[in-house]
């Protein structure tokens, strides 16, 4: 697929917006259903370790009853001294859980007996023996289970420790003064113990299982491991003694909390496994806390088998999603690919190609119409085209025609009289247009007068173009030999204004000069005054202004006079030369004309000319042509007589 | 004689049974490495090490002849021959005094002064002599409470001040979870009682008939020392190793504390002596203690209590 098709940014706009919605979608399951494991991974924890807790706890408790009675017993002297052995030795038949039992007096406390006096029984295998304690290697009085109750006047778990005599059996024995009432004080008299075999309880422990490879631990009051899947720990380590030899500082601090009989949530990183969860909370008996960790790989094992299972359907719903973009979009921009191929044959110029077939009353549809459509209107305006192009030709064809006839209107023989040396004339006319409204004319009256004109029409093109056609030949025909000037001008503007119905007008100079005197007798019909080009200097001759002609039929003209002196040259000129534009909309002027005029004064009037055009190209420097240029200049040499 | 048995005694080793004060840890690591690395051997000593067990002392198993050499400390080993112990130190192994009194800063006590009428726990079975002198000293009045050898009635809280051993019961509070900003230690050598811990005993006959041997076992016995502070991780191994075998509670973390700190106690400097030589100043400071204290009621002369097998250059 081309990467700038419409097919691959619409399938990969689509998938990516399906990608990212599914990415999120999937990003929110994942972060509740990880909350609601954690939750509900975290209730169970609780509930194991609170289950867990009580369990022990409801041992211990019945354990804790047995010293407590003996304690409020010997207190209210209910139980007398020659007793105690066999009373302890059947409380110790009688409660399977208790491993040994004893009441130890305070030193000297029954003259008769000496320094110690401690009756115990125990368990020896299945039987029940009795002894005393108490000897010089053995001063009980000094031992933790003596000791530490009757200095705290409350009841202590003692550390774990091993069983001498039994084997190995992790025991912690549980210790509780005991008083006397002597001379009305109330005084501490000794301690009743029970040794409880903690072999059941780290059996316990260990027999809980949280996943595969979570376990629970017990630590005592001090931190001393007593149950924990790694038997090298127990009773060799403490929590914090594992904790540094990690140099591992968030350890120290949950056996801190551990034991401050705290509860609480953690992690832990153990060595092997990585990051594990964690519980723990109190044996409120005995002061001892309860550890339970579960790896968290296993209590996300079954969202990552989801997560597997969902990408799966993902990335397969989204290659399913892809094939079914490709087809959908291939089949419904397949009549694109068609029509551009017929856009192109359209270009070519064949509108009769076929277009694709639509069946679907869609968009395709409505484009397939436009195409129908635009092949008919194409046909149609070329038709119309080549009919227009055809008429233009003519039209052009016959404007060529009208120019050459035009053109033959006016004289364009240089020197127009070879055999009249007394002057020198030149004239152009270039018309703006193929055809041009601008006339200049000069005739010999008799053998010694001569005629010349200049005009300018309102207007261009052809309509101008009939109208100095019209003014051109009426000129010829009204031009009289008696008739002044203002007469031919006059006589002129009657006829032009005459059935004048497009109200065209032209503005006209004539002056008729003297050949053997140099004299020259003119009429303006509002036409701009010419230069006089004079050896001393060249000037705008002032003339009266003079209405144009065809405008109003009862017009009378004047006449005006000068002589021209030898090399005098009179320079005429249709205003085509002075509102000549540049590109910056600048007019030619007439100061502008003067100086080019005064400077090539001179010249013969060709030259004359032809400098001053050349300023004129100059000037425009390319800037299309608006108006009709036309000079005629006349220089007058000398009389031959 | 003595010499005519030896050398024709050279053949074989010659045995040697030797009681540190207390069961297999790491205070007694330079024995144990010296044996295992055959300093012993080399020495031509065939060395037995026996211990002590709660009916029997230390002191008890040299009296007996159970034992040749004892390991004590200096005032227990004055105390045994002033009570009429035929004993003399042909080597002192610690040099400084690891005795300390350590107190919660919870029951408010920062200084020497906090602990008067307070409780101090404090051995029952020796070693006692130092603290116990402290506190005289400072003319301080406390109740002293006799424990055996657990630190658990100062972790349960029914004493706050408990005297200890820096390189072990210390670290035991330290490892039952207390951190050590949350106590308050007064090191007895930071009183000026700066008393060395461990030498090594014999019977002044011992002491006469086997000289030489003694010499030999004291130089095995140091080098066995130098070599432990050299490899101290397989030192540690060995002593783990001993301790399970006697089926004690091995915990490497405390083993490897108590190892740095006795290498420390053994460290000469600041006192002039050579190794192995016990300084008559200590000597004199700890005879002066005991005397003033009752716990010994004539003061034996410097050099009949030490009487080293060599003379050591210094």
């Amino acid at each position: 697929m081309k990467r700038d098709s419409l097919s691959y940014h619409i399938i990969r706009n689509v998938l990516l917006f399906c990608a990212a919605l599914f990415f999120i979608t999937f990003l929110v399951y994942y972060y509740f259903t990880r909350n609601t494991i954690k939750e509900t991974t975290q209730v169970n924890a609780v509930l194991l370790a609170d289950k867990t807790v009580s369990r022990i706890e409801q041992e211990l408790l019945i354990a804790q009853n047995i010293p407590e009675n003996l304690g409020w017993m010997l207190e209210s002297a209910n139980l007398q001294k020659d007793s105690i052995l066999q009373f302890l030795k059947e409380i110790v038949q009688n409660n399977p859980n208790i491993y040994g039992s004893s009441i130890a007096f305070e030193p000297d406390f029954f003259l008769e007996e000496g320094r110690y006096f401690a009756p115990y029984a125990y368990r020896d295998g299945d039987m029940v023996k009795t002894m005393h304690l108490g000897s010089e290697s053995y001063e009980y009085f000094f031992m933790d289970w003596y000791q530490i109750p009757g200095m705290l006047k409350k009841p202590y778990w003692t550390e774990p420790y091993f069983d001498e005599g039994g084997g190995n059996i992790i025991m912690s024995t549980y210790a509780v003064p005991f008083y006397i009432w002597d001379n009305g004080q109330r005084v501490f008299a000794g301690i009743v113990t029970v040794d409880i075999s903690l072999e059941w309880l780290t059996e316990f422990i260990q027999s809980v299982k949280i996943f595969d490879t979570g376990y629970a631990f017990l630590l005592s009051a001090n931190g001393v491991i007593v149950s924990h899947p790694n038997r090298d720990y127990i009773m060799n380590q403490t929590i914090f003694t594992i904790a540094k030899e990690r140099d591992d500082g968030h350890l120290i601090s949950i056996g801190r909390g551990m034991v401050a009989g705290e509860s609480s949530f953690t992690h832990v990183d153990l060595l092997a496994g990585g990051n594990y969860s964690m519980y723990y909370t109190a044996l409120h008996s005995n002061k001892w806390s309860i550890g339970v960790i579960y790896p968290n790989r296993e209590m996300y094992a079954p969202l990552r088998r989801i997560t597997i299972i969902l990408f799966a359907i993902i990335i397969l719903g989204l290659i399913l999603l892809c094939v079914f973009i490709i087809q959908n979009v291939n089949s419904i921009t397949a009549p694109l690919k068609q029509f551009a191929q017929s856009a192109k044959t359209i270009a070519a110029g064949n509108f009769e190609t076929q277009l694709p077939e639509i069946k679907t009353r869609d968009e395709m549809l409505e484009l397939h119409n436009s195409f129908e459509f635009m092949q008919k209107s194409l046909a149609d305006y070329v038709i119309q085209i080549k009919e227009t192009t055809a008429a233009k030709e003519k039209i052009e064809s016959e404007l060529h025609i009208a120019r050459d006839i035009q053109m033959g209107m006016i004289p364009h023989i240089f020197p127009p009289f070879p055999n009249l040396p007394q002057i020198d004339l030149f004239a152009v006319l270039h018309p703006a247009k193929k055809v041009g409204g601008d006339l200049y004319d000069f005739f010999l009256i008799d053998d010694s007068r001569m005629c010349f004109v200049i005009g300018d029409v309102s207007g261009k093109g052809i309509p101008a173009s009939l109208f100095m056609a019209v003014t051109r030949t009426l000129l010829r025909s009204v031009a009289d030999k008696k008739d002044t000037p203002a007469d031919i001008v006059t006589k002129l503007n009657k006829s032009l204004a005459l059935n004048n119905e497009s109200c065209m007008f032209v503005t006209f100079f004539l002056g008729i000069i003297d050949l053997t005197t140099g004299e020259v007798e003119y009429s303006n019909a509002g036409h701009n005054p010419f230069i006089l080009v004079r050896a001393e200097n060249s000037e705008y001759q002032v003339m009266a202004p003079g209405m144009v002609l065809g405008a109003f039929e009862d017009i009378q003209y004047t006449n005006e006079r000068l002589v021209l002196k030898p090399d005098d040259v009179i320079f005429m000129y249709t205003d085509g030369v002075t509102e000549a534009m540049n590109q910056q909309h600048k007019l030619f002027g007439e100061q502008r004309l003067l100086e080019i005029v005064g400077e090539s004064g001179e010249l013969p009037v060709t030259d004359l000319i032809n400098s001053t055009l050349n300023g004129l190209t100059g000037f425009v420097d390319g800037y299309e042509q608006s108006d009709d240029i036309t000079i005629l200049a006349l220089r007058f040499l000398a009389s031959q007589q | 004689m003595i010499s005519l048995f030896q050398v024709l005694a050279a053949g074989q080793p010659a045995k040697i049974r030797f009681a540190p004060q207390w069961t297999a840890q790491a205070q007694f690591a330079g024995y144990y490495v010296a044996l295992e690395q055959g300093f012993y051997a080399d020495a031509g000593i065939d060395l037995e090490i026996i211990y002590p067990n709660a009916g029997k002392s230390v002191l008890k198993l040299l009296e007996t002849g159970e034992a040749d050499v004892v390991s004590l400390f200096l005032t227990t080993g004055i105390k045994a021959k002033a009570n009429g112990v035929d004993l003399v130190n042909f080597g002192q192994l610690s040099q400084h005094s690891a005795t300390m009194l350590v107190a919660r800063k919870s029951a408010g006590i920062l200084k020497l002064a906090d602990m008067e009428g307070k409780k101090i726990a404090i051995w029952k079975s020796g070693f006692d002599e130092l603290p116990r002198w402290l506190i005289a000293k400072n003319n301080l009045n406390v109740e002293w409470v006799p424990v055996l050898y657990s630190v658990n009635l100062f972790l349960s809280g029914a004493v706050n001040i408990m005297a200890v051993m820096w390189y072990n019961e210390y670290n035991q509070i330290l490892n039952s979870g207390v951190d050590e900003s949350e106590l308050s230690c007064f090191f007895l050598s930071d009183y000026g009682f700066d008393i060395p811990d461990d030498g090594l005993y014999c019977l002044e006959n011992t002491r006469k008939e086997k000289g030489k041997l003694l010499a030999a076992f004291l130089h095995a016995t140091l080098k066995g020392w130098e070599y432990a502070r050299q490899h101290p991780d397989s030192t540690l191994e060995l002593v783990i190793g001993k301790m399970k075998q006697a089926h004690l509670s091995a915990n490497l973390t405390h083993q490897k504390w108590m190892l740095e700190k006795v290498l420390e106690l053994i460290k000469l400097a600041p006192k002039n002596v050579s190794p192995g030589e016990l300084s008559e100043q200590d000597y004199n400071e700890a005879i002066e203690l005991l005397y003033q204290q009752g716990f010994i009621s004539t003061k034996i002369p410097f050099q009949e209590f030490f009487q080293p097998t060599t003379k050591t250059a210094k």
